[in-house]
């Protein structure tokens, strides 16, 4: 822990730095702050949290981030300097791993073989020159390393495994930080962005989620069709978009997107993410005048289509179509040639909505079905179709998360589920038998050394059938 | 007989079972013990094949997918995993005296899934974000770590119950419970293997929410639960791999820890977010 090198004087800055406790203590309060976080209402869900609250508290609190936690400069400060943790602690420990890694032991160590219990030591019935081959022979299939060495007519094996796992945990640590690198990559150089595209038409822009900023992909995105399918119980089964990519008119590839299926165009993913009813080009409307009695046919049109009045007094074009209050209407202008076009909104089943409209907007002229004398627009049916909400990312720093995740997978098993092992046997002559003992030592859990040792016991003997 | 009615018949039995393991820790009678355990690999292997009809039925009504689904499905599995492992460490450590402290979360589980009236135990089918290969993965990974850490909140119920002193009287209900290095042991063990199947479940999720949503951490408070649990426990292995805490402090970090998974569990459902369909 506090430790330093040899000789130097022991620096307080790196002693804290490379400090256990700071990394104990860094994350109990990450995981303070983090629950912090999800009581008090972030981002979106703060604006009615602090309503009636003191305008001077709110900046306070604002200042301090306590809105957008997870993003405030003190937090990823707490991240840093776990990190910087990390890196010290690995930087002071890693020559005793290395050590560790790299020893090589001596192999004719008597002493290893002293006090051995009964289980560990058995005799053969074989020549000392029979029985050294066999056991190379099984020690050699079995461990990666098997030195043997001679001394006073005694054969000493000295065989290890698994000295990879004194990695492991650095391998783990690393892993935290090629994970954080890589937010931090994707917060640098990526994106978060989304496309509303009605079906039918195509986009060249992606909106950013933060900000009002908008950027050019460099090619179009077309939404050719929209579908939801339904279950039977009313709760979605599918949401499918077939999209288009074209760059300079010339459609490139077509893909259906689905929720868990992404699309990769250009560098950006793209990810279903919701959808809405919007009004289509098509509207059908009918004219009727004032006096009552004679109505004309419905006619359907086209938005900015121009089409004459009845008594050819002018002309009409539907300029825009939109919800109110999640009715349709249309923006209708009228005009004649002699004044200024007149213009109003004529909504979907008037006479129902009516009574939900406020007093003075049925009294604009804006809003009078009988704007323009003496006809009176009567608004049918606009054609409905779907826009589909896409999420537009770009992260370059997934890759790096990704390689993280695996890294911590394999660090994970290094540092728990191996250890580094020795294992030791003698061979020795007898009077008129060959004495054989085993003995070892193990980085890590010693149960699991213990069985090894009882099997290599049971192994050697069936060498020598009796 | 449906999948969800064996699956309520189980809770009793899993209560009984809880009964008999309590029985011969007062009684200190070990053959109780035994009749426990035996009943145990019973309803453990009724509960297996309650487990694969349901998935069966799912087939039946055209829907097709795994049981690991809603809360009702999380539940029922929870306490099939807690049953795993424990029958596992049991004949590790031939030792029966965990099952008086491991028994109640299954039965509970059980219990809440089936008799509570505001979880459906419906085959309902599978909305569009959960329709991935990460499912199985991912909620595997998930509630065996949450199994793991559920034992090792047992243990560390046992070890602050174990009396410190070696020369026990007969007769004191705890005699059957190992020594406390062995407890403190087996706690750790099972830290480990729920913290390294925390970290898959974590994984598992941030790739699959990748693909679903477009990021892989938004900070949705199932999320964010998941890594405070997470850095409860990296907390504890690291006072206790490099500071050599053992014991009484570590036992209690463990009960906090599980504290925290229960919140991630089902505490989050209070807050709003992504997973919701879990609730």
């Amino acid at each position: 822990m506090e430790k330093t090198v040899k000789g130097e004087k022991p620096n307080p800055l790196w002693g804290f730095l490379s400090s256990v406790r700071l990394t104990i203590v860094l994350l109990i309060l990450l995981a303070l702050l983090s629950v912090a976080g999800t009581l008090i209402p972030q981002k979106e869900g703060a604006i009615e949290f602090i309503q009636g609250l003191n305008p001077n508290i709110i900046k306070i609190l604002e200042f301090i981030g306590l809105f957008d936690l997870y993003h405030a400069g003190w937090f990823r400060l707490l991240i840093g300097m776990l990190a910087i943790n990390l890196v010290i602690c690995s930087i002071d420990r890693f020559p005793s791993a290395w050590k560790r890694f790299a020893a090589s032991p001596s192999v004719d160590r008597i002493h290893q073989f002293e006090d051995l219990p009964d289980n560990l030591m058995f005799s053969v019935n074989a020549s000392v020159r029979q029985s050294c081959e066999r056991i190379s022979t099984l020690l050699n299939r079995r461990y990666r390393r098997v030195r043997f060495k001679e001394n006073n007519d005694r054969f000493f094996f000295l065989a290890d495994k698994g000295r990879f796992s004194h990695f492991g945990v650095y391998i783990l640590h690393l892993s935290i930080l090629v994970i954080l690198l890589g937010s931090l990559v994707g917060s640098f150089f990526g994106f978060e962005g989304f496309v509303r595209i009605p079906e039918g038409e195509k986009v060249d822009s992606i909106m950013l989620r933060n900000g009002t900023a908008s950027i050019s992909p460099g090619f179009e995105i077309r939404c050719d069709d929209f579908t939801v399918e339904f279950y039977e119980n009313g709760a979605p089964r599918e949401f499918r978009s077939t999209l288009t990519f074209l760059i300079e008119g010339k459609e490139l590839e077509k893909k259906d997107i689905l929720v868990n299926h992404p699309v990769v165009f250009g560098g950006i993913t793209f990810y279903q993410s919701t959808y809405e009813r919007v009004a289509g080009k098509l509207i059908r409307l009918k004219i009727t005048t004032s006096e009552g009695g004679k109505i004309d046919e419905s006619l359907t049109l086209e938005i900015g289509q121009k089409i004459d009045l009845p008594g050819k007094e002018g002309t009409f074009e539907v300029l825009e179509v939109r919800h109110m209050g999640s009715v349709p209407a249309a923006l209708i202008s009228v005009e004649t040639g002699k004044s200024d076009p007149t213009r109003f909104w004529i909504f979907e089943g008037f006479e129902t909505i009516r009574s939900r409209l406020p007093e003075q907007m049925l009294r604009s002229p804006r809003f009078d079905p009988k704007a323009f004398k003496p006809y009176i627009f009567v608004l049918e049916e606009v054609q409905m179709r779907y826009a589909t909400g896409l999420q537009a990312n770009r992260d370059p720093g997934v890759p790096l998360v990704w390689s993280g995740f695996f890294l911590i997978t394999a660090g994970f098993i290094l540092t728990f589920f191996s250890s580094h092992r020795h294992i030791r046997v003698l061979v020795e002559k007898g009077k008129n038998k060959v004495h054989v003992k085993i003995t070892g030592s193990a980085s890590r859990n010693r149960f699991a050394l213990e069985r090894e040792l009882q099997r290599l016991v049971q192994d050697i003997k069936s060498l020598f059938p009796a | 007989m449906t999948s969800s009615e064996i699956l309520s018949y189980l809770t009793f039995i899993y209560f009984l079972v809880f009964v008999l393991y309590l029985l011969m820790m007062v009684m200190g009678r070990p053959g109780i013990g035994k009749t426990a355990a035996f009943m145990l690999l019973g309803s453990f292997a009724l509960h297996t094949a309650a487990l694969l009809l349901r998935w069966q039925e799912s087939y039946a009504m055209g829907i097709g997918r795994a049981p690991l689904s809603n809360l009702y499905e999380s539940l029922i599995f929870f306490a099939w995993a807690v049953c795993l492992l424990y029958i596992i460490v049991e004949w590790r450590t031939r030792n029966r005296s965990a099952g008086a402290f491991v028994m109640p979360l299954v039965f509970l589980a059980m219990a809440y899934a089936s008799f509570s009236p505001s979880i459906s135990s419906q085959i309902q089918p599978l909305i569009p974000a959960l329709k991935s290969n990460w499912l199985i993965t991912h909620v595997v990974t998930c509630f065996l770590g949450y199994a793991a850490f559920g034992l090792s909140f047992g243990f560390s119920l046992m070890y602050l119950f174990k009396r410190n002193d070696p020369t026990e009287k007969k007769g004191d209900s705890f005699t059957f419970i190992p020594n406390k290095d062995m407890l403190d042991e087996l706690n750790y063990q099972m830290v480990v293997i729920g913290f390294l199947m925390l970290t898959l479940g974590i994984i598992t999720g941030s790739v699959w929410a990748h693909s679903a949503w477009g990021s892989y951490w938004s900070w949705d408070p199932k999320e964010t639960w998941s890594l405070i649990t997470w850095l409860i426990y990296a907390a504890v292995i690291h006072s206790r791999m490099v500071r050599g805490w053992r014991g009484k402090k570590i036992a209690i970090l463990c009960l906090v820890g599980f504290a925290c998974v229960l919140f991630t569990y089902f505490g989050v459902n209070y807050l709003a977010g992504l997973h919701s369909y879990a609730n």
